[in-house]
This record gives structure tokens, sequence and C-alpha cells, in this order.
């Protein structure tokens, strides 16, 4: 365990939900008016929320872009249980009790040139975080975005404006965000959904290395967020293509403080294996020191 | 203590196997890691509890269990962990220099696979600052000792009677609600010369993922804590009083408490102190409320000190 903690770091707040707006499959699109969380936050970081006071327990959710201006967070989800459930029910105007912003982000200093961000299904709000803050902050940088998902994408997908001589031409459709922002993305999902990719984010992944040269390749730099079996499988594509690789875990929780270890992943350290706590030791981990991502 | 007036404080402070608490809450170990994770929130002091236990505690370094670790339930949640540590060297060497002693008491929590375990790490500690000890044989989550030990008085009474050997330290013993006569073997521990108790632990339960058919929890079973255990917890706290009020043994009544009201009940029911653990997940910043509420209560009620209300409870005939 990582000791000491470092001391008012992190927010309770009540944030006022501005705005719920729903998506295909019953999935939301939340933003709430939250100024500790939007001030401190940054790519990587998450939130623990109290979906409904009927609950006891909290719910952690990836924070999707922050703003420390308008002092906003977005956050997206999909209804997967009761507290999902009940969150979705929330009227525009209620007080949310949210703890934030918590965890290490993602380590972005000195990125290599070329960014390729992965995410899958709920997975997908940490990469936008992080292409927008790679939009702000580095300019000079060209990231690239994948996302992967097998119900309907939270936004209506558009062809990108941006032409990727690496992808297969028919591969176009984008998040319009993104486009929007210059940075390129393209969309996969095995749903034949139109202008996807037919297969996994690892298979246009692939695709796209190897259009690369090798000094190109040596440039790449892989973040990623999204179910276990698919960072399972960009960590071990980063590992076949030598790359680095940072992976945003989840796991159930219960503080997201550190303080019941109930949220652990088995991670290789130097002093040998050690079951790390996704909420203040992750959720960002080395693809290469998650032990279950070895196998 | 934040926003209490002198005064306040005063009906707060109280006395604790021989320690000076400034309030009845304790911070329970399992909850709080090693007594400075809750301090990452801003707003939230060590100072608003009388004391804190830290995690639990073995001779040698515990990975714990698998995940998942945690469960939800109604009103109340699994947990496995498997107490994870480091080893009570780190915890000794590593740790306690970073904890501010002048802001709380801290506790250790001891664990052990045997009864010479147990021996060990209570030596270790004893030559720490800790301010006492809390013999974990209550743990229902490891598969050797733990909770083996804590539903058999005469191996309770055998880990407490080592304990009580290695260290002059206050030593304060946590029961496990899973057994037959509670009382009975708190008095086999008081014999054994623990100095206080802690009521109660954990309940073994399950939760089962009917699409795959598996258990929730890596270790299949778990220990049920929250608001959903508070009236078993309460009935506990009643039982062993009766026996731990002839010796003068106190009691941190623990099981669910989340509220102003529950903590009252603890303490009327026998509790010298009362535990706050899963309810540090729900409101990270309770303990300053609850605090609050106990002095309002005490005011309504025309008691100087908390310590007055302890084991008020008026049986019907």
């Amino acid at each position: 365990m990582t000791h000491p903690a470092t001391r008012n770091t992190l927010y309770v707040e009540q944030a006022e939900l501005l705005s719920q707006d729903e998506y295909a499959d019953q999935q939301f699109h939340m933003r709430l008016h939250a100024p500790e969380t939007a001030t401190h936050a940054r790519p990587g970081h998450f939130i623990h929320m109290q979906c409904d006071a009927s609950l006891y327990m909290r719910r952690p959710m990836s924070i999707m872009r922050s703003n420390p201006k308008s002092k906003t967070i977005d956050v997206l989800y999909k209804v997967h249980g009761q507290g999902t459930d009940l969150l979705s029910k929330r009227n525009i105007g209620d007080k949310i009790d949210l703890i934030g912003p918590i965890g290490q982000s993602f380590k972005m200093k000195g990125y290599k040139k070329r960014p390729l961000l992965i995410g899958g299904g709920v997975g997908i709000p940490p990469m936008v975080f992080l292409a927008e803050h790679i939009k702000n902050t580095a300019k000079d940088i060209s990231p690239l975005v994948i996302m992967g998902s097998e119900i309907p994408f939270p936004f209506k997908s558009r062809p990108s404006q941006i032409m990727l001589k690496e992808m297969p031409s028919d591969v176009i459709a984008a998040m319009p965000l993104l486009d929007d922002w210059g940075i390129p993305s393209r969309l996969t999902s095995l749903q034949d959904y139109p202008g996807c990719f037919h297969g996994y984010v690892t298979d246009l992944t692939r695709h796209w290395l190897d259009q690369l040269d090798k000094e190109q390749r040596n440039e790449v730099e892989i973040f990623s967020c999204g179910p276990t079996p698919m960072l399972k499988a960009v960590a071990q594509l980063a590992k076949e293509y030598a790359l680095p690789c940072q992976v945003s875990l989840e796991e159930y929780m219960a503080c997201a403080v550190g303080g019941c270890a109930g949220c652990t992943v088995l991670i290789e350290t130097d002093k040998g294996p050690a079951m790390k706590r996704v909420c203040v030791d992750g959720p960002v981990f080395e693809a290469k020191s998650v032990i279950q991502f070895q196998e | 203590m934040t926003s209490l007036t002198e005064e306040d404080k005063k009906k707060l402070a109280l006395d604790f196997c021989g320690l000076k608490f400034n309030s009845p809450l304790v911070l329970l170990s399992g909850c709080v890691g090693f007594g400075e994770e809750y301090t990452r929130i801003n707003g939230f002091s060590n100072t608003d509890v009388g004391a804190i236990c830290l995690k639990g505690t073995t001779l040698e370094p515990r990975l714990g269990n698998p995940p998942h670790r945690l469960s939800e339930t109604y009103m109340g949640m699994l947990n496995a962990i498997g107490l994870q540590n480091p080893g009570s060297k780190i915890v000794v060497e590593d740790y306690l220099p970073d904890l501010d002693f002048t802001e709380t008491r801290f506790i250790a929590n001891l664990s052990g696979s045997t009864i010479e375990e147990y021996e060990a790490v209570t030596r270790i500690f004893d030559d720490s600052p800790i301010d006492a000890m809390e013999i974990n044989i209550s743990c229902p989550n490891v598969k050797e000792g733990g909770v083996a030990f804590g539903n058999d008085p005469e191996m309770s009474a055998r880990v407490v009677e080592v304990c009580r050997k290695a260290t002059k330290k206050p030593l304060i013993t946590k029961l496990s609600p899973n057994q037959t006569d509670i009382a009975e073997n708190a008095r086999r521990c008081i014999e054994a010369g623990t100095d206080g108790f802690a009521v109660i632990n954990t309940l073994m339960g399950m939760t089962i993922d009917i699409n795959s058919r598996q258990p929730i929890i890596g270790n299949n079973q778990g220990g049920l804590s929250g608001p959903a255990i508070k009236p078993i917890a309460l009935l506990k706290v009643h039982q062993v009083y009766q026996v731990a009020k002839q010796h003068n043994i106190p009691i941190i009544g623990q099981g669910g408490i989340t509220t102003v009201e529950d903590a009252i009940e603890f303490i009327i029911a026998g509790a010298t102190t009362v535990g706050i653990g899963t309810a540090l997940f729900y409101e990270p910043l309770v303990c300053p409320k609850l605090n609050k509420g106990i002095v309002d209560y005490l005011d309504k009620h025309n008691l100087d000190n908390v310590s007055e209300l302890v084991g008020t409870l008026k049986l019907h005939g």
C-alpha cells in the first residue's frame, strides 16, 4: 500500500445535475456542477457517487470531460444494475453526493508523438478526457482514438473529416466531438454499424500499427480503458509490438479512498507481486505490471 | 475537533481502558487502512474521533483474497479482504512514524493463524508507540485462525492469555457474532486478562451471481456489515455488557452504526464507545455530525458527559 496518504486532495461535493441525455440501450450522458472536482480532475480520475440516497454503497464513475471554467464535469454511463438505474431517474436540479477527483491519472508528461487511445464501451469516457487534455496541452502531438462498442455508440457517429491513410478506406465513422477538435477517431464493432470496422479494437489497432514503418511505430504509446478482456488483449498487443501501454482498471469499490482494500488487483512491483488498490494506487497502471494480463 | 465548543468537547471526552479519548467515536479496523487514508478527504480530521483501529496485521505480509472482495447487499455489504497487510514489522517501522499521535489514539489490530503468531505480533507492537491493541479473533475471511479462535471460548481465552503476557498495553478483544454464547466467551476473555471488548465483528454471508451461478465474492463467503446487522450487534452488545459491567470492562459497540440515533442506542445498550466503519463509505464526513448529534442528545437529557449514558437501558419487566 502507498503510504502515507496525501491529505485534503479529495472533495465531497453536492453536485447539481445540470443535464441528463439518454442514448440507445440505456446509455446516459450527464453534466454535473461540481466545482472542486472540475477544478482538480485529470484524465483517468474518477468520482465515487451516491446514485440514490436509498443505496448504501456508492458507485465509481469515470470522468469524460472536466471544465474548470464552468465548474462542470461530464459522466457517461450505461444502466447496468440497481445503482445506475436509480441514477438514470434523477431529475435535473437534483443534488448528487460525490467524492472526487480520485485516483492516479494517466502519466502524461513527455508524450510520445503518436498516443493511441483505445476505449471500449464504458471505457470510452476517460479516452475522451485524455484526448481533450492532449488537444489543450500538447499541440504538436498527433493522437489517434479507436473506440469499440457492441451496442450503439452513445453519440451520432459521422464520416470523419480527417483522412488516415493507414486505415482501411471504408472505415470512416468517427466521434463528431473528437473530429471537431481535429483529433482523428475510428470506431469498431461486431454489429455491422455503418462506417465502423467489423472486428475488435485490437484488430483495427493491429492493422494500423502494421501500416506504420518501424520508426513511426516507436513513436506510439497506448492508453486504454474498457472491459477486462479487451484490456488484456490490448496489453498483449502492446507487449507484442513492444509499446508502452497504460490501462485504467475497474473493480467493485467500497470506500474509494484507500481505506478498505476492497478493490485490489494483483500487480507486479519491484518487490514482487502486490495487491494494489484500484482506487488510490490506480485506476491507471502500466499494462505490463497487471499480472492477470500476463497469463 | 471540528465545530464544537470547548464545553461541548468536555461532554464527549472519556476514558477507555485508561486512555483519554476526545470522542466516543472509534474508526474501525479494515475500513480506514493504516490510519491516514481518510485524511485524503478535505474536511476529514482524525481529531474528530476518540481512536482509530488500524488494519488487521499479521506477523508476515499477506496478499489477501482474490477479487471480487466486495458485494452490495440490502442495507449493507459483504467483504472478504483476507487480512491483506504488509506484516507487523513494516507497520511498526514504516507506517506508525507517519501517524500523528496528538490527533487521536491509534489501536493496532492483531491477527494470526496460530497462538504463537498472535504472541509474536503483540510483542512487536508492544515495542512501538501504539496506544492499545485489538485482538482480532473473529475475522471470518481467512482459512486459519481468525474466527476459528473466536467461536471457541477456550481458544479465545488462550489467545488473550498469551497476548496479555506479551504486553502491558490495553488489550481489546474483538468478539465474533458467529457463535452460540457470546457472553460466555466474553467471561472467559475477561478471566484471561482482556481490558476491553469490541462487539461485534461481521456476520458470515454469501451473495450469488445467478447468471454464472458462482458466489460474487472470490472467497465464496464474506463478512456482512452495515445497517443490515445493527439490531444483531445491539443485542450482542447488551449481552456482553451484562458480563463486562461486573468487571468494569468497557465495550466498543459496533455494527451498522450510521446515524446519531444508532450511536446513542449502542451507548444505552452498554457501549462506552461506538465504532464507525461501513458508514464512512456512505458518508465520509459523518463523524462531526455524530459528535454534534450526541452533544445535542446529552443537552436535551441533562447529561454532562457521554459516559453517564452508558448501559442506561431500561428493560421491560
